[in-house]
């Protein structure tokens, strides 16, 4: 019971996070049909350029940054990340969704997410970063921790979880109530028709992708004060909601539960002993990836249908 | 003798001044340990078995059109197998053989479990494995020693991993242009320019796809065992994602419909190396870094320029000659009893028979959304049907899609070579790649038949199908359906959006297959057309036959006349 507690504690904040990228991964592929592999490495840009703006490239503590400035840093971080995520649409997929070059648009997207991350490596060199956190989550229970039922669970993940499902939250109202999120609709069942209508297809695309970037931005920086912080963790963040969204073939709501799903997966992994088995933190990564790899094949080779 | 005097003059007269070229560069690549230094030589070795594994990718992305980003992992299980076998004191050529078929077990697999996936899911499915595998060796010690590595001994010097790598590289490209101009390679072209249209032919489209996602990981597989000796140690960081998006880049750039694209690419990679040493150095930053940048900004001015790479895509040209091609196909009947189809709460077909016979055209009429696809569909084998069989008398069915459903980037007389290979015996793997004598004159007798049949359609051979008038696209479409050797046709819609001149051609065709004894059905709309055409005509409506007879039995027919009411009468 404690330990269920504790990977549910655990797994289901970052899974959230894992999932609202998914979320992102999905509307991208459903306005575009492409696969947007640097959208970890965009996360990661909002992130450093949200540090940067709020404490410079010195090592920080997590309390030194006031609630003012960072407020500040942080709509410097996603505006960054806004036109990172536009700019990489317009110059980097669209030429080649339009042409219809598959193999384009890979290597295009791959290209920009080693360019960012190189930039993001030269200038953001530690091997890890403390993220300063505004809010004083440490002053709540025990040191920032509560003790139930025999698990231990960070109260800052409860609030991450929260604000993930918040934001998620307000990406459907948007997408479901607003002439904005219907012309989307419009163009994701069918492009050309969208264009033939008269509806402005690139400006919206290129705002859905500044709009995914940001959302997906804004979940990394409120959990990147809970643990340590670096490029890579950003690029795992792509990598799991793309996985996410892809097993669910890029449908926006079921890739918020297979976030979930995976989070959940990888805090089992790092929590369960199963008798003197004990996978432990080495594994973090390799089995998540690989049941939902399994997983992914085994929909691949069975529901053909869902693939279009 | 005679053989070699044949595989000379073969030699001879397919030889053209691109092969010259690219022998004159083999041989003074040849001579650059001559030139270089010990340590500039082992890093021209590493940088060919990258060469090596690119081409084999090439193959993968070019002729297969499957965007594969996990070659660096299949480099990674090659590497791993070697070093424990070659730290287990196994020489190098046995490992390195494991390590081939360790990288085309892994490629299979993936091909096996992702290769069904439109694009950008296998794209994104070998994306995932990159970091899969390469998470793997980070965390599990076993593979690569974690941090401190699996130490490799003994080995080649240097040069002789060198010219061992440059030769590998030849032989690569080698089996690259083999497979690319067999049987296996045409298929995959033609799945990849149109899936539907190539599994209408008969084509095994995921079945070839494994066997090409396996075929480069084997090329991987052997690179990675070499390099890993090569370089001494095998190391887990040298295997992330990032080794896939080199090599994918490579390919980009230097060009994956020719087998020496990807070689150019690692020459260009290899400039901008030196380019990255000399910006690091004034900039102050580390090499890798700047190499990485600088990769990242080449390929988005490289691809955004619509660039197609170094090395483009050679003219293909094909012999003629003697021997037996494919037999005439035997005299078949098609039996269809009961037929039953829904889809959810639609009934698209209900207590459907359809009889087709040798020497006549069945034509299969109703108005639209009356279930003929459905039909033909269940007839051809690509749906099951709920209820009832369809029966095929010795003989096998092919289908033809509607209209303009030819491969645009081969030529008409690889559509019919893409069709016939289905009947060929010995356009196996191994024959292909080996090009042995056998595979040679088959293949010279299946282009002589292919050019006859195009003749007999009235088509060009050798110019681009997408380049040809829509009206001779159909006529090929049918000449590849008649290729496959099927006795029984199932023609979609041969005559639809044709003029009347186009129509009277179509009509002729069709008529003269019949004549050789073939057993059609045509699924057409033009009712002017199946009443010249056809020698008995089913009707459907709402998913069940109202008539079936002759043309003018069934125009007389009130059912029918009440299904068309309001359109056109017979």
């Amino acid at each position: 019971m404690a330990v269920a507690l504790q990977i549910l504690a655990s797994g289901f904040a970052a899974g959230t996070v894992y999932g609202l990228v998914a979320v992102g991964h999905s509307l991208v592929f459903r306005l575009t049909g492409v696969v947007h592999f640097a959208f970890g490495e965009l996360i990661a840009l909002g992130v450093f350029v949200t540090l940067l703006a709020a404490a410079g490239n010195e090592p920080v503590s997590q309390t030194s940054v006031a609630g003012a400035r960072f407020l500040l840093a942080l709509v410097v971080g996603l505006l960054v990340t806004a036109v990172a995520s536009a700019g990489a649409y317009f110059l980097a997929i669209e030429p080649y969704r339009a042409r219809g070059s598959v193999i384009g648009w890979v290597g295009a997207s791959l290209a920009v997410a080693f360019a960012v991350r190189t930039l993001l490596v030269v200038f953001f060199d530690r091997p890890a970063y403390v993220f300063p956190d505004p809010l004083p989550f440490r002053h709540v229970a025990d040191d920032g921790f509560w003790h139930v039922g025999g698990a231990t669970i960070q109260v800052r993940s409860i609030f991450v979880a929260v604000a993930a499902l918040v934001l998620a939250g307000l990406g459907v109202a948007l997408l479901q109530r607003t002439r904005f999120g219907r012309a989307l609709e419009a163009i994701a069942q069918d492009f050309d028709a969208a264009v033939l209508v008269g509806l402005p297809v690139g400006r919206l695309v290129g705002l859905a992708f500044a709009l995914a970037g940001v959302w997906a931005g804004l979940a990394a920086i409120l959990a990147a004060p809970s643990a340590a912080f670096d490029v890579d963790a950003a690029a795992r963040y792509g990598l799991y909601g793309l996985l996410a969204a892809a097993v669910v073939w890029f449908d926006a709501r079921r890739a918020l539960a297979a976030g979930i799903a995976l989070g959940l997966t990888q805090a089992a992994v790092t929590s369960v002993h199963l008798g003197t088995l004990e996978l432990g933190a080495a594994y973090r990564d390799v089995v998540p990836l690989a049941l939902g790899l399994l997983f992914f094949a085994w929909r691949a080779r069975t529901t053909t249908e869902v693939f279009e | 003798m005679t053989a070699f005097a044949d595989a000379f003059h073969e030699l001879r007269i397919g030889w053209r001044r691109r092969t010259t070229y690219a022998f004159a560069a083999f041989a003074i690549a040849a001579l650059a340990p001559l030139a270089f230094g010990e340590a500039r030589t082992a890093d021209l070795a590493g940088g060919l078995y990258l060469a090596c594994a690119a081409v084999g990718l090439a193959f993968a992305v070019g002729v297969a059109g499957l965007p594969s980003l996990a070659q660096g992992a299949f480099v990674a299980v090659g590497a791993v197998v070697a070093a424990h076998l070659l730290a287990a004191g196994i020489p190098l050529p046995l490992a390195a053989v494991a390590g081939g078929l360790g990288g085309s077990s892994a490629g299979g697999l993936v091909g096996y479990a992702f290769a069904r996936l439109p694009r950008a899911g296998f794209a994104a499915a070998t994306w995932i494995v990159s970091w899969l595998v390469a998470f793997m060796l980070q965390s599990i010690t076993w593979f690569l020693g974690g941090s401190e590595g699996v130490v490799v001994g003994g080995g080649p010097t240097a040069s002789g991993h060198y010219e061992l790598a440059l030769a590998l590289t030849g032989l690569a490209a080698l089996g690259y242009l083999a497979l690319a101009r067999s049987p296996i390679g045409l298929r995959l072209a033609a799945a990849r320019d149109r899936e539907a249209a190539a599994a209408a032919l008969g084509v095994p489209v995921l079945r070839l796809r494994v066997v090409a996602v396996a075929a480069s990981g084997a090329v991987a597989g052997v690179a990675g065992a070499f390099a890993v000796q090569l370089a001494g140690v095998g190391d887990a960081t040298q295997y992330g994602p990032f080794l896939s998006f080199r090599l994918f880049v490579v390919v980009l750039v230097g060009g994956a419909l020719a087998p020496l694209g990807a070689p150019a690419g690692i020459l260009v990679l290899g400039v901008l190396s030196v380019a990255a040493d000399f910006v690091g150095r004034l900039e102050n930053v580390a090499a890798a870094r700047a190499h990485t940048l600088l990769t990242a900004i080449m390929l988005l001015g490289i691809v955004s320029l619509g660039w197609e790479g170094i090395v483009r895509a050679p003219k293909r040209r094909r012999r003629a000659g003697p021997g037996s091609g494919p037999d005439r196909a035997r005299p078949a009947t098609l039996e269809a009893r009961a037929l039953g189809k829904a889809f959810g709460n639609v009934v698209a077909a209900q207590d459907v028979a359809v009889g087709i016979a040798p020497g006549r055209i069945t034509a299969l009429v109703g108005p639209n959304g009356s279930g003929k696809t459905t039909v033909l569909r269940m007839l051809a084998g690509t749906i099951e049907p709920d209820e009832g069989s369809v029966v095929v008398a010795h003989g096998s069915v092919a289908r033809t899609l509607q209209a303009t459903a030819v491969f645009p980037t081969l030529t008409p007389l690889e559509h019919v070579l893409v069709a016939s290979a289905g009947r060929r015996s010995r356009a196996g793997l191994v024959r292909s790649l080996f090009s042995t004598p056998q595979a040679r004159a088959e293949d010279a007798a299946y282009v002589a038949h292919a050019r006859a049949v195009l003749d007999r359609f009235g088509v060009l051979h050798d110019v681009p199908a997408g380049e040809l008038p829509v009206t001779d696209q159909r006529a090929l479409m049918i000449a590849a359906a008649y290729a496959t050797g099927a006795s029984v046709l199932l023609v979609d819609e041969p005559t639809a959006g044709a003029s009347t001149v186009e129509a009277a051609r179509m009509t002729g065709l069709l008529r003269s297959l019949r004549d050789e004894g073939l057993a059609l059905l045509v699924v057409e709309h033009n009712l002017g057309v199946v009443r010249r055409l056809a020698d008995r005509v089913v009707v459907l409506d709402a998913g069940r036959v109202i008539a079936d007879g002759t043309p003018d039995a069934v125009a007389a027919d009130d059912a029918v006349r009440a299904a068309y009411l309001g359109r056109r009468s017979f």
